[in-house]
């Protein structure tokens, strides 16, 4: 049965622990806070990642909008901290329902189309976040080049380079977080009616259930959750920025969970971890200035991150479109009939 | 009156460019499904290619150089959307979902390319001197170029609408929107309709690179960008599908950006993306979209 | 004399197994009715020849093989397709329809005959073909077919969901289309099945359950015991 080709369910916990013990392990890479740092902002992308994965890969619904909830969850901490509205834990808190309301209102309207009409209403208030952190409407969201974190009001175990660690492990906790909770839902009943949903929405209707509330719920779930990782996000950038808030960043979430497989939870972070630390090592490895001594046609595109990864992705796409975990489950598969 | 005049003929204006990057857009998601990210690529092709031969082979101060360079741009979009089309989208035949991804690789590849080659700055595009004479419209005084952008979008529509009518691949291609399948049971390629669809769809894309560099000042891999969502936008108000859709709703889109913007600065954009949302939320099949059957 | 076999034909549709090995010959310039209970599997076995649907098995077609062909290769090779639903395009005007189903190889005498045949049809060559009453679509749908050259001719309930004096109109079009072609009609309703059929085919669960003589659908026992309707139907 499909027993021998999942994971030990140990795997995953322990991978976790594997990674919240290195950076008091002694002198691995991990115990520098330029990995660290790294690490940390992969952690939150392989949440958000999965987040995403709850619409796409298990709902069906593929959104052009989801980075307006990660940017909401950035944008009113940041702001509702910096202006002395709350302290800041109850700005995290008040941040994270206010995004959760939102993504409730947006999916509301968005959920009464569907297919390409859904991605497109989704790509429209997506842009109309962006355009609003954009143009610094109420002079409170800051224009082009966002707003910085006032760090004194945030817990001094967060800031400064030293204390990247502790950075490091509150984006484990809240990704750890994440993930459990998109494991419960989806194996929940309700996570059922998601995946029923996706794959045969006439099917739900017809036993009766109605697909729009529970697709209304997974929507509202993925937002609110991506919310929360934006919180954990702003902490590691030190400010609100509008690329946060862009189509760009929806279209690498998109990219993330089919690099590492829709279907999967741990694919979707897979994809998420590995995008982003790629891209972070990518830009360090094209400023090095290795490439200079390919000829000019070639080291051009090479030295753009978007080159390799759209190659990647096209060829996934093209010959493995179940991604890095759907690659994993085949190979798997091959050695156990092997045996 | 003044202003109504001017935002009104300037927002036609900017409403010719949505067109240009529209039209190819919806004709090639109607007839094969396939929504094309990558479209936003071909723009910059186009302006690229463009703008190699206004300023290497032919300088585009004057008019005849500068159409020969615009229908340059557009042959080598379609050219790069037809190869793009061979290589990696006929493989995917009838996965949409995985055609439409795919096209999101590509524009990433395509992107990374042109900036790699030509950098993220601004290359200024040699025009015609015409280009800045200010044209007197009543009280108004509107730059020569808008006009420029009209006419063109004008021709497109119209070339279009003949290739559609008179055509036998125009036929194919009515026909196939609306029942590839049974297109097929009569004994027609239809695969043959769709190059060249997607061939002209690039070429329209060229054009309207062309073009969105000079109104944007030079020619830029990063302007692409929001152009395509605009791009997608007046796709679906006007209808998927819909090439007359396209044109009014690109109109509609531009006119009211124009107005909106000369108000507030900024507003013009959230206005567009409301418009599309109350759009979808009270009409969803678009302006002169077909209810899906 | 054959024009088409059929061998161990499987489909299947969403991991439902619809035709289950089905076998039958067509015997040339013959009508072979395919009949059987809804759901059985009769069009999807048109479809099926037609390359709509791919399947496992064999379809031999003047010796050439169908499975694998590509739809529009299996059209022009010569079989032509009347669908259910008729599916002629809304959007162009009936001369237009036509015109799309013209190949180089067709005769302006085909027009001619089209018209003879169906005369509202030139009369309304201009008319959006969406606009028309569900019977002239059907012409439409049926004359298209004729202007070319075919050897085979697939048609699928062609008097489904039309009024009776409808269904004697397109039974009298279809019975003089079918003198000297080669054809397979799936056909529920009996008169014009008896009407028009030389050779039999009863479906049954997506297999061939009876192969033969049409003589057999005038004894009304036989025919509720292998359809499941009484012996009527408007001619």
């Amino acid at each position: 049965m499909k027993r021998n080709l999942r994971f030990s369910s140990y795997t995953l916990p322990i991978l976790a622990l594997a990674f919240a013990v290195a950076p008091v392990l002694g002198n691995n890479p991990l115990s520098r806070p330029g990995l660290l740092q790294t690490m940390g902002v992969a952690f939150v992308y392989g949440g958000l990642a999965l987040t995403y994965d709850l619409l796409f890969g298990f709902t069906g619904l593929l959104s052009f909008g989801h980075a307006l909830f990660f940017a909401s969850g950035i944008y009113f901490t940041c702001i509702l901290i910096n202006h002395k509205v709350f302290v800041w834990w109850l700005s995290m808190i008040v941040a994270v329902i206010l995004t959760a309301l939102l993504a409730a209102i947006v999916g509301a309207s968005s959920l009464r189309t569907t297919g390409i009409t859904f991605a497109m209403v989704t790509l429209a208030f997506g842009e109309a976040g962006h355009v609003i952190v954009n143009r610094n409407f109420f002079n409170l969201t800051g224009g082009e080049n966002g707003i910085a974190l006032n760090s004194d009001r945030v817990p001094q175990f967060w800031i400064g380079v030293v204390n990247t660690k502790y950075l490091y492990w509150t984006a484990l906790l809240i990704l750890s977080f994440v993930y459990f909770m998109i494991w419960w839902i989806t194996r929940s009943s309700a996570g059922r009616v998601f995946a029923a949903i996706r794959d045969n929405e006439l099917r739900v209707q017809v036993l009766g259930v109605n697909p729009k509330n529970y697709k209304l719920l997974s929507f509202t779930i993925a937002g609110a959750l991506a919310g929360l990782l934006g919180t954990v996000m702003l902490l590691l950038a030190g400010s609100a920025a509008p690329r946060f808030a862009s189509a760009d960043l929806t279209i690498s979430l998109l990219l993330m969970v089919i690099l590492g497989g829709a279907v999967t939870r741990w694919g979707a972070v897979l994809g998420g971890v590995a995008y982003s630390y790629l891209t972070t090592r990518m830009q360090d490895f094209t400023q090095s200035g290795s490439l200079h001594h390919l000829p000019k046609w070639l080291s051009g595109p090479l030295s753009e991150p978007s080159f390799s990864l759209g190659i990647i992705f096209i060829l996934v796409v093209m010959f493995a479109p179940g991604g890095l975990s759907g690659a994993f489950y085949r190979l798997r598969a091959r050695v156990i009939s092997k045996k | 009156m003044d202003t109504f005049i001017l935002m009104g003929i300037t927002g036609i204006g900017l409403g010719a460019l949505y067109f240009l990057i529209a039209s190819g857009l919806t004709l090639i998601y109607g007839l094969m499904g396939v929504l094309n990210f990558a479209h936003g690529a071909l723009l910059t092709v186009g302006a690229f290619a463009g703008l190699w031969f206004a300023t290497k082979v032919a300088t585009a101060t004057n008019t005849t150089n500068f159409l020969l360079s615009m229908i340059v741009g557009g042959l080598a979009a379609g050219l790069i959307a037809l190869i793009a089309e061979q290589l990696v989208i006929t493989k995917l035949y009838e996965r949409h979902m995985d055609q439409a991804l795919v096209t999101v690789g590509l524009a990433l590849v395509i992107g990374a390319v042109l900036a790699g080659w030509f950098g993220n700055d601004l290359h200024t595009y040699p025009t015609p001197l015409w280009f800045a004479k200010g044209i007197k419209i009543g009280t108004a005084i509107i730059p020569a170029d808008r006009f420029m952008y009209i006419g063109v979008a004008i021709a497109l529509l119209i070339g279009n609408w003949a290739l559609l009518k008179f055509t036998r691949i125009g036929l194919i291609i009515r026909a196939g929107v609306e029942n590839r399948t049974m297109v097929s049971a009569l004994g027609i390629n239809v695969k043959r309709a769709f190059s060249a669809v997607f061939f002209l769809g690039g070429f329209a894309a060229g054009v309207g690179g062309v073009l969105v560099s000079i109104y944007s000042n030079g020619v830029s891999p990063l302007i692409a960008g929001s152009y395509l969502i605009y791009g997608f936008i007046v796709v679906v108000i006007g209808g998927l599908g819909s090439v007359p859709g396209s044109f009014l709703a690109a109109m509609l889109i531009g006119i009211i950006k124009q107005y909106a913007n000369y108000y507030v600065t900024g507003l013009g954009d959230f206005v567009v993306v409301l418009l599309l949302a109350i759009v979808l939320l009270v009409r969803p099949q678009g302006l002169l979209g077909r209810v899906n059957s | 004399m054959t024009a088409l076999h059929v061998n161990d034909l499987h489909v299947r549709i969403n991991q439902a197994h619809i035709l289950q090995g089905v076998s039958f010959t067509v015997p040339k310039h013959k009508v072979t009715a395919l009949m059987g209970r809804n759901g059985v599997g009769k069009s999807t076995t048109l479809k099926a020849i037609m390359g709509l649907y791919k399947g496992t098995g064999s379809i031999t077609f003047n010796g050439v093989e169908l499975i694998g062909k590509e739809t529009f290769e299996i059209a022009s090779s010569g079989i032509a397709y009347i669908p259910e639903d008729r599916e002629i395009f809304s959007t162009l005007t009936v001369k237009e329809n036509l015109e799309l189903a013209a190949r180089k190889s067709t005769k302006q005498s085909a027009y001619e005959q089209i018209y003879a045949l169906f005369p509202e049809l030139q009369s309304r060559s201009a008319q959006r073909a969406g606009s028309l009453s569900g019977g002239q679509q059907q012409m439409v749908s049926i004359a298209r077919v004729l202007l070319n050259e075919n050897e085979i001719i697939l048609v699928d309930e062609p008097t489904k969901g039309l009024a009776p004096k409808l269904v004697t109109e397109v039974a009298d079009a279809l019975a003089k289309v079918a003198k000297n072609e080669t054809m397979i009609i799936v056909e529920q309703n009996l008169g014009l099945v008896k009407r028009v059929a030389e050779h039999l085919l009863v479906m049954d669960q997506g297999r061939i359950i009876y192969e033969g003589s049409p003589e057999k659908l005038s004894d009304p026992e036989w025919v509720h015991a292998m359809l499941g309707v009484s012996g009527g139907g408007a001619h």
